[in-house]
């Protein structure tokens, strides 16, 4: 049912039939700068403020239905909330790769979603919150000084999904009715998280966008390129090794799903199918209603043969994980779901060679002598 | 970040105000004065795996190019010599000592078989002694070796450097001790010599040795939870202050210093750059070099393409300067001045109080793909 055993096949066939037809890096012109510019352009400047205003239209929505469910509570009303949680979150990790100015600045990648959380750190925490029930955290202002592991989507999946906690909130028990307020302080926070990235980014891509050599920060547009390259390649690295490895484990009888992203809302895989949307955005420039194919880094390979290729390769991928439950623990649960996830990492993998050989030689934006090979 | 500039400014006496700047910190601002005759060393590669000793002035203009056999990675400077030690990046089997003016080798240093050089090397003070980190592969130990400059550069001792990986090492102010940064990545020649074979267990250190005797005076590790930092590089300012550098082994997003102060007899101090930096420096430090005043001092971050600033004093994060591909860097004879190279091709002049960068303008700079180190030579 998992196995798509030909994708391997159909990916090393198409990458070696264009390997003959593909100019080495090594033997081109140097691509002029000023063609890295339209291309920051668009994906910063055109693809992805649209993105931002949804996410954080998304949050206002969120909190909007928190509010509504807590206010009379009922099974229909934390269905709501719960898909208000899966469309914020649907969105999330399409941005979530592009990991850059705003969303790192004052942690704030970290603040909306803290994973990997290796060590265990907002579970254990969550406990002790539910044993104590600070009036605090049910302040979205003070909310935001508080732990990372405490305010963000970990710990709304924990209050709208994990045990009993729906039950409570609609039995509005004790419990329940801290977990309401809670609730709606982690939304509201992610509403004025999501605000703070939405108003910040156009100064940053303006920067981006307008490199040069007094620009301290991006001297030529090749440099300021170079960080969407590295968004989308480190993007699928940790698609598969913090993904995908971490409940894969080291071997099939070490596999947990607890180890993914996102157990708690059976979404793991819905994540990774959201995440290719994003980073695929950067390769081709489409996104969602921003439809200008070819207008990310393709527009500057002069290959149209690699370029379909590289498409093909990735919706081969990509329809490998729609194919796949959105949960990890229901993959587990079948017979060969354990090779299947194991299938669906080697593809990543496969993906990220791609964009390493292909996308990074031929955009020229993957080198480096001391970046590739310090010591 | 305008706070901690302000602040350094502060500190350094100048008031916060750029027109008020002393003479000597004002004319750092300017182009390359061309009575400066420093010249700037570093090992290089052309494009067609060719590697260099090559050798700059302070316009960039190329003075030398000393073919190598292979890689190589940081220059030794030999006090009032002409000797300057280039030692083969890891897994090294060659050691050449050139002269500084001319790039000609004047001799050879050849690694034991069960040993490989680790593309550092320092001189004694008096210049009689070189002093080159190793890896003991069949043992998992770092060593480090003792050559005789007065006699023919003959090998005459060994030190532990108690540590796995040594890598960059440092003359102490008093010119008695060595400090070591042990990365703690046990590599080994039969599995490429590069390819860490212990991240798992990896624990890296800083040693201060008796130059000697080998005897371990002080040592010094980061907590558990960040024992994937391989502690590189390294320097020492005039007060003994060391500044390190950190490579991360581990996960692409965890939050981990790359930066640490140490003063020996305490605990290494972390310390971060704002969020925003921090993320582009890429989990990975390239070169760490004291400015002349040895108030600021730079660390190159080639993955990131950044050179990243901070305050001796405070330890607080200063500023940053994008180079695209950047890791060599020198301090000048100003304060807060730095001349760094790029594999790009690229020399700059960089200013970290007024953030300022100034391409050398010398072309002839741009025919080499410049390697990690940069060391100045006042000619």
């Amino acid at each position: 049912m998992f196995c798509k055993p030909s994708w391997r096949t159909l990916l090393l066939s198409t990458t070696t039939v264009l390997a003959v037809g593909v100019i080495s890096p090594g033997a081109r012109a140097d691509i002029p700068d000023e063609n890295y510019q339209p291309v920051l352009a668009h994906l910063l400047g055109t693809v992805m403020p649209p993105k931002l205003d949804d996410f954080h239209a998304a949050t206002e929505n969120l909190t909007s239905e928190f509010k509504d469910f807590c206010s009379d509570p009922d099974k229909s009303g934390l269905e709501g909330t719960q898909a208000a949680f899966h469309a914020a979150m649907d969105i999330w990790q399409e941005i979530q790769p592009w990991r850059m100015g705003p969303l790192v600045a004052n942690g704030r990648d970290q603040h909306i979603e803290y994973w990997p959380d290796k060590h265990g750190t907002a579970a254990r925490q969550f406990r002790k919150l539910m044993f104590d029930k600070p009036a605090a955290y049910t302040d979205p202002e003070k909310l935001s000084g508080a732990s990372a592991a405490l305010q963000g989507f970990p710990a709304l999946e924990e209050v709208l999904f994990a045990d009993d906690h729906g039950d409570q909130m609609i039995a509005a028990n004790e419990d329940g009715v801290f977990l309401c307020q809670y609730g709606t302080a982690i939304a509201t926070n992610l509403g004025t998280l999501s605000g703070e990235l939405q108003a910040e980014w156009p100064e940053f891509a303006t920067a981006m966008e307008n490199a040069g050599p007094d620009s301290m920060d991006y001297p030529t547009a090749k440099f300021a390129a170079t960080d969407l390259y590295r968004a989308l390649h480190e993007g699928l690295l940790i698609i598969s090794s913090q993904k995908l490895a971490r409940p894969l484990g080291d071997g099939e009888e070490d596999a947990s799903a607890g180890r993914a992203e996102s157990p708690i809302s059976e979404r793991s895989l819905r994540n990774i199918e959201h995440n290719l949307i994003g980073l695929f955005a950067i390769y081709d420039g489409t996104w969602g209603d921003v439809d200008e194919e070819g207008k990310g880094l393709a527009a500057l390979i002069d290959n149209s043969l690699l370029d379909r290729s590289f498409k093909l390769n990735w919706q081969t991928v990509g329809d490998t994980v729609a194919e796949l439950p959105p949960s990890v623990a229901e993959v587990l649960e079948q017979p060969d779901g354990y090779a299947a996830l194991t299938d669906l990492k080697g593809q990543i993998d496969f993906l990220t060679t791609l964009v390493e050989n292909d996308v990074g030689g031929n955009t020229q934006l993957g080198g480096g002598f001391n970046a590739l090979d310090g010591d | 970040m305008a706070y901690q500039r302000r602040s350094f400014l502060k500190l350094m006496g100048v008031g916060g105000a750029f027109t008020l700047l002393p003479v000597g910190l004002a004319r750092a601002a300017t182009t390359p004065n061309p009575e400066d005759r420093a010249v700037y060393i570093s090992a290089s590669a052309g494009d067609d795996g060719d590697y260099y000793v090559s050798a700059f002035n302070a316009s960039g203009k190329i003075l030398f190019e000393q073919p190598l056999p292979g890689r190589g990675h940081d220059i030794g400077l030999r006090p009032d010599h002409v000797d300057v030690a280039a030692v083969e990046r890891r897994p090294g089997l060659y050691g050449l000592i050139l002269d500084r003016h001319t790039g000609d080798v004047r001799a050879k240093l050849h690694c034991p078989e069960d040993r490989r050089f680790y593309g550092h090397a320092i001189y004694s003070n008096d210049g009689r002694y070189l002093y080159i980190t190793e890896n003991d592969f069949d043992h998992a130990r770092g060593v480090v070796s003792v050559w005789d400059a007065e006699d023919g550069y003959r090998r005459v001792a060994e030190f532990d450097s108690f540590g796995t990986g040594p890598h960059e090492l440092h003359l102490m102010p008093d010119g008695e001790h060595l400090v070591i940064a042990n990365g703690g990545l046990h590599t080994h020649p039969d599995r490429d010599g590069r390819t860490p074979l212990n991240i798992s267990s990896m624990q890296p250190n800083l040693s201060i040795i008796d130059r000697r005797t080998g005897k371990l005076v002080h040592q010094a590790a980061l907590k558990h939870d960040w024992h994937k930092l391989s502690i590189r590089h390294l320097d020492v300012s005039a007060n003994g202050t060391i500044a390190a550098g950190f490579q991360y082994q581990g996960d692409l997003t965890n939050q981990v210093p790359l930066v640490g102060i140490w003063q020996p007899g305490s605990d290494i101090r972390p310390i971060e750059a704002p969020d925003t930096v921090q993320y582009r420096m890429r989990q990975y430090c390239g070169s760490v070099r004291f400015d002349a005043s040895g108030q600021v001092f730079g660390i190159s971050c080639p993955r990131g393409g950044l050179v990243t600033f901070w305050d001796a004093q405070t330890n607080d994060f200063l500023t940053h300067i994008a180079a695209p591909d950047g890791c060599g860097l020198a301090a000048t004879d100003r304060a807060g001045e730095f001349v760094g190279t790029s594999g790009l091709g690229n020399g700059w002049r960089m200013d970290a109080i007024r953030r300022k960068r100034v391409e050398l303008p010398d072309d002839s700079l741009k025919s080499q793909h410049w390697d990690n180190h940069l060391r100045r030579i006042i000619a």
